[in-house]
């Protein structure tokens, strides 16, 4: 025989969108490095915090609750924006409600930030303070650059959505974003924990 | 330089060795001042014997995975010449990587992990039990220097501080409470103990005994900075009585002296602003930052067992520190001739 | 869903050979130099990088033993000998061994696997630039005499603010920053190439073991790495702003920073040391001529090293006083993790059982790591101990062991794959009469160096120290470990020359001058542009000793005028969708350069941190930007390109088909 078989791949697709793309996997990369991250992080709040017998240090008032908790639910909102953004689009084509999900999300992120602001321009204390400060105010500072980072990038996601770059087929890029927005959300829940809650339930 | 009494154990121990290891280092090079392998107290002695255990295993797994190797190399280097097929019967693998890779080491391995448990338990029990009061001795780690303060929880009088020296009673069990002023530093006399880091913000603790009699030198184990090359420290293990005696003898304060260039020597000391760093009990140098000088004169070495205490090395040392051992606190004293001899007859005096 | 099309190759479009080349061929020029994104172009310069890197760390070597030859020398003074010590592990653990081998993987896996390049080959040469800018800031400090000084693993207090003010240990954090960085998008790309980018039909359980072996090492660098880049901003956080992380009178504590740095730095060693296993794994199996003996138990063994890797780290803390119940836990997982590699030990001697083993250099290097890694798998094990680790933690027999391991588990299985691979990177063959003189030099080097300073440790010598006493005893053996780095030396100085020779006038080498198995041999040496002529299908682990080779499927249909390539699903890898990889261009230079900013920066003043990050979010905007993706949905290309390139096609399935007739 002197021919041989051939897989022809011509007409396979070019643009997918989620898992199946490798641009989807590079953020999931991502995400897992930025786990790592901010597991280092929490281990070493609770690291210190077993090592002291004060926790607040003595002289510290506890962590108010009320504020940080309804900015928390402000945070997770705007992660049901994003993921209407992204159902609008992917499965309906729907370029005004991706549009109003991405504005709503972007609103609902620098509300976050603003009220982090006022939250922390009241405490008494500073990263070289004492190490409750610096753990303290790394998490703090280290998870508001990300939100910050997500909510610019999520500008630029506009910024294209205004030029009708995005399309029902091509929307891997707004499913990327998502992806990382959702992380940037769902890693605040364990930070609020640690931060708000431990010290109150094992002083 | 000192060097511990060579008895008869560590002899034999060390002619073990150079049977054992190969002749390629021609010969028994291992005869050092500071040597693991030729123990004088009990937890040196327990963990040789567990390396000396550990080693005959790993002779045995190096020669006999280097006698397998050869062979099927051998084996189908042979096969190949005869033009045989090159095969391995399918049960002859299985049963290599079994055997070989899990079976066996795990058998070693478990016996090696069954016997260090066994060593660390007993090693970590000397001085600890109820009713044993050890011999207590503070060591705080500096750059690159150690203070010693001897303990002595009924009676806070009897208690007095030294520098990079320690002398401990022999065949008893003494506990070195270890913390740091600065960096991390380790403790460590290979003749008697493994190590322990001295931390700053955390105390450790670090039981031993001397079993015979001897001057034995450890030195830094941790890095703590550009001189920790040279600090090195001695224990020197007395009897009990000889070792009772030295202490009530340090617990004397130095009274101002009478004879007239000693007297000099004390005051070109104070004058020249050594007692901030140094102290000397019963004069008014307090300082905290630099060895305690009270005693200086039973030293042997000087600079934390960098030089011999000798007059002409100590002259050297006062003169330009920086010259012997750059990167030491100590400053260098410009002193007239005079000054110098009088100051060196002085520290000397010390004793 | 995917079936393979059965058709015919006379009516197979199979496209333009001259297209495709000037579609994936580099940009020329100095300007094109900054623009290369193709993974064969960023390997070589990783590899190349890491080896100028591993001979200036051997430089420094031969200084340190040089003030060690003999007692209370004054070659180098006590604070040039903490510099450059610094400097020897730094490079070595950093610069030389991780990049090297990610460049290496960054090299081989595309070919290995059968894909035309990386998934991400822009976040690839970013990754690079990020590597080259650490380096050329680390040497940079040293030259002007500001290196780091206290150690690669810089432990705190010492390295607190008050203790070294020298830029010195800020250097370090930021450099070593940096190159997590690098490491991160390295192993980022290598994964998802790993999982996106397989040839049609290559399997998980089908792929190469070196593949396996740079997943694995890509999964641990993405689980190592961002603690050690946590605790080193920590510490400049402490030296620059007043944090208290490691700071005792602040609530913060020292073993802070060692659990964090040898929970990475205890896998940072694996990581070096799990792409040579699988290197060796690939060298064995092609020169003793058959299949490595047990696939599934090397691959078992690999993923095992990775994850128990991340339980050891306390093994490096036995003398700090923690309590004794958890250190016992990890003398049992220390001698746990032997297990796996006496696996592969086995595994490697039952295909030499029953292969036909060929005794070329990269199989003399392949046994020189037998028998010295197993020798400081041996000391390992006695390491874990806990008594017996008291006594020679931090001494010379550490440092004999640790180079018994890395020399042995990562320097030889380096060479033996630069041995192996050279003729399919450069097209020309090494020496071999060059090639076992080199073996034989580094191989008694490496023992006469190191087996002494066991004695050392033994006699007391401390790690890090500048100088000894003559009184010490330890002057003949010092001496005689000198001589014997300056053989390792001599030995590195021969693979020099060798290498010069064959890149002058070395023998052509052919497609596939060792008879291998896997798909990187089945193109030409070095290969095209775009790797393969025709994207390879696979039916089985060693693709190139299938019987009907020139019968199995190619892939067709992917376009010649842009840089098309196939994805596969993650498991089976059948054929998914076409990716269009982005070309030749100059945005990963810059944003390397706008990501570099705020690291370097921060040496200079802290405004340069918002600074950065500005330049930065506008670089990867710009980067991200689609007009740079050069997609184009249309398709083009004439039906007469096709008719060409089937031609060839046809002639490449005969000329394949010979050459296994003559095999």
């Amino acid at each position: 025989m002197s021919a041989r078989m051939v897989l022809d791949v011509s007409e396979y697709p070019s643009l997918v969108q989620g898992p199946r793309g490798g641009l989807w996997w590079g953020m999931a990369g991502l995400v897992l490095v930025e786990v790592v991250l901010f597991t280092t992080l929490i281990a070493t709040y609770y690291y210190l915090k077993f090592l002291n017998p004060h926790w607040p240090p003595a002289g510290e008032p506890l962590p108010k609750l009320l504020l940080p908790t309804v900015n928390t639910a402000i945070l997770v909102g705007s992660s049901f924006a994003i993921y209407y953004a992204d159902t609008s689009i992917s499965e309906r084509g729907d370029k005004r409600g991706m549009t109003v999900g991405l504005v709503l999300s972007l609103l609902l992120g620098l509300t976050f930030l603003v009220l982090k602001g006022v939250e922390y321009a009241q405490v008494e204390y500073f990263w070289d303070s004492h190490a409750y400060g610096s753990i303290v105010w790394t998490m703090i500072v280290f998870h508001s650059s990300h939100v910050l980072s997500v909510v610019l990038k999520t500008v630029v996601v506009l910024a294209l959505a205004a030029k009708g770059h995005w399309t029902r087929e091509r929307c891997q890029g707004i499913k990327v974003n998502g992806l990382y927005w959702h992380f940037v959300v769902v890693i605040w829940i364990p930070l609020y924990l640690t931060i708000y809650w431990t010290p109150r339930i094992h002083g | 330089m000192p060097r511990a009494p060579a008895t008869a154990a560590p002899l034999r121990r060390r002619a073990a060795a150079c049977a054992l290891l190969p002749a390629l280092l021609g010969g028994c090079v291992g005869t050092g001042v500071q040597d693991v392998l030729a123990p004088t107290g009990p937890q040196a002695a327990r963990i040789a014997d567990w390396f000396w255990i550990s080693y005959a295993l790993a002779v045995a797994v190096f020669v006999a995975f280097a006698a397998i190797l050869a062979y099927g190399l051998l084996r189908a280097r042979r096969r190949e010449r005869r033009g045989e097929p090159a095969e391995l019967p399918p049960s002859h693998g299985r049963g290599l990587v079994i055997w070989g890779g899990i079976v066996v080491p795990t058998a070693i391995l478990l016996t090696l992990l069954v016997l260090s448990a066994y060593t660390d338990r007993r090693i970590s029990r000397l001085g600890r039990g109820p009713g044993e009061h050890p011999v207590t001795i503070q060591v705080v780690g500096h750059q690159f220097w150690w203070e010693v303060r001897y303990r002595d929880p009924a009676n806070p009088h009897r208690e007095f501080t030294t520098a990079n020296e320690l002398r401990v009673p022999v065949g008893r069990p003494v506990r070195l409470v270890l913390s740091a002023r600065d960096v991390i530093h380790s403790f460590w006399v290979p003749n008697l103990h493994g190590k322990m880091d001295l931390i700053p913000g955390r105390t450790n603790d670090l039981v031993l005994q001397v079993d015979e009699p001897g001057v034995y030198r450890g030195q830094c184990a941790e890095f703590c900075g550009t001189q920790h090359a040279k600090m090195a420290m001695l224990v020197e293990a007395l009897p009990p009585a000889e070792f009772a005696a030295w202490w009530e003898r340090q617990l004397r304060p130095h009274p101002t002296p009478v004879d007239s260039a000693l007297a000099r020597g004390h005051d070109v000391f104070m004058q020249n602003g050594c007692g901030l760093c140094h102290s000397i009990r019963g004069t008014e140098a307090h300082g905290s930052v630099a060895p305690d000088l009270s005693y200086f004169g039973e030293r042997r070495t000087i600079a934390a067992g960098t030089l011999p205490n000798t007059r002409g090395h100590l002259g050297g040392w006062i003169s330009d520190p920086q010259a012997i051992k750059p990167g030491n606190r100590m400053p260098a004293v410009p002193l007239e001739g005079d000054d110098l001899r009088a100051l060196l007859s002085y520290l000397h005096s010390l004793r | 869903m995917a079936t393979l099309d059965p058709a015919l190759a006379p009516d197979t479009p199979a496209g333009d050979l001259h297209l495709l080349e000037r579609t994936w061929s580099a940009p020329r020029g100095l300007g094109g130099w900054f623009m290369h994104v193709n993974h064969r172009r960023i390997g070589r310069r990783y590899i190349a990088t890491g080896l100028a890197l591993f001979l200036l760390a051997g430089l420094e070597a031969l200084a340190i033993r040089t003030q060690l030859a003999v007692p209370e020398n004054d070659f180098l003074g006590p604070e040039a000998y903490r510099q450059v010590f610094t400097m020897h592990g730094a490079t070595m653990m950093f610069l030389f061994a991780v990049p090297i081998m990610e460049g290496i993987g960054i090299y081989l896996v595309p070919l290995m696997i059968g894909a035309r390049d990386m998934a991400l080959p822009r976040l690839n040469a970013f990754g690079y630039w990020m590597y080259l800018i650490g380096a050329v800031t680390l040497y940079a400090a040293f030259f002007l005499g500001v290196a780091p000084n206290s150690g690669w693993f810089n432990y705190p207090p010492l390295s607190r603010r008050e203790h070294e003010l020298t830029i010195g240990i800020d250097v370090w954090w930021v450099v070593v920053s940096m190159l997590e960085v690098a490491a991160l998008v390295g192993a980022v790309g290598l994964i998802v190439t790993i999982f996106k980018m397989r040839a049609p039909g290559m399997s998980l359980n089908r792929m190469p073991i070196f593949v396996w072996s740079i997943l694995v090492m890509a999964f641990m660098i993405v689980f190592a790495m961002p603690t050690l880049m946590t605790t080193s901003i920590f510490l400049g956080l402490d030296r620059m702003v007043g944090a208290h992380y490691f700071d005792p009178a602040g609530m913060g504590d020292p073993l802070l920073w060692q659990h964090i740095f040898w929970y990475f730095g205890h896998p940072e060693v694996y990581i070096m040391f799990v792409p040579g296993l699988g290197m060796v794994s690939m060298v064995v199996a092609t020169m003793s001529r058959r299949p490595v003996y047990g696939y599934t138990a090397v691959v078992l063994s690999l993923i095992a090293t990775g994850i128990l890797s991340f339980g050891l780290w306390v093994h490096h803390m036995y003398a700090t006083g923690l309590p004794r119940l958890g250190t016992s836990l990890f003398t049992a997982a220390s001698m746990l993790v032997t297990l796996p590699t006496s696996v592969q030990f086995f595994c490697w001697t039952a295909t030499f059982w029953g292969g036909r083993p060929r005794f070329t250099t990269a199989l003399h290097f392949v046994l020189g790591f037998l028998v010295i890694f197993l020798i400081g798998g041996i000391t390992g094990v006695q390491l874990g101990s806990v008594p017996f680790d008291l006594q020679v933690h931090d001494t010379f027999f550490v440092v004999a062991h640790f180079h018994y391991v890395l020399l042995g588990g990562v320097v030889f299985p380096l060479f033996a794959g630069i041995y192996y691979w050279w003729p399919k990177v450069t097209g020309r063959l090494l020496s071999e009469r060059l090639g076992k003189l080199n073996f034989w030099l580094m191989f008694l080097g490496v023992h006469l160096a190191f087996w002494p300073q066991h004695h050392l440790g033994f006699m007391g010598m401390p790690r890090r120290v500048y100088t000894y006493l003559a009184e010490m005893g330890w002057g003949t053996l010092n001496l005689l470990s000198t001589v014997g780095a300056f053989t390792v030396a001599a030995g590195v100085g021969v693979f020099l020359v060798n290498a010069a020779v064959s890149l002058r006038r070395g023998a052509p080498a052919g497609d596939d001058p060792w008879a291998a198995e896997s798909l990187e041999w089945s193109t030409s040496s070095p290969p095209p542009p775009y790797n393969f002529r025709l994207v390879p299908t696979v039916r089985s682990r060693t693709p190139l000793w299938d019987p009907d080779r020139a019968e199995q499927p190619v892939v067709v249909g992917l376009r010649d005028d842009q840089r098309e390539a196939l994805s596969t699903t993650l498991l089976d890898a059948r054929p998914d969708h076409r990716v269009v990889l982005p070309g030749p261009t100059i945005i990963p230079f810059v944003a390397a350069l706008a990501a570099a900013t705020p690291f370097v920066g921060v040496l200079f003043g802290l405004h340069w941190v918002p600074i950065g990050a500005a330049l930065t979010f506008l670089a990867f905007t710009a980067w991200n930007w689609p007009h740079h993706l050069g997609t184009r949905l249309e398709p083009e290309g004439g039906p007469e390109h096709r008719l060409a390139a089937a031609e060839r096609a046809r002639e490449e399935a005969e000329k394949a088909r010979g050459e296994e007739v003559r095999r």
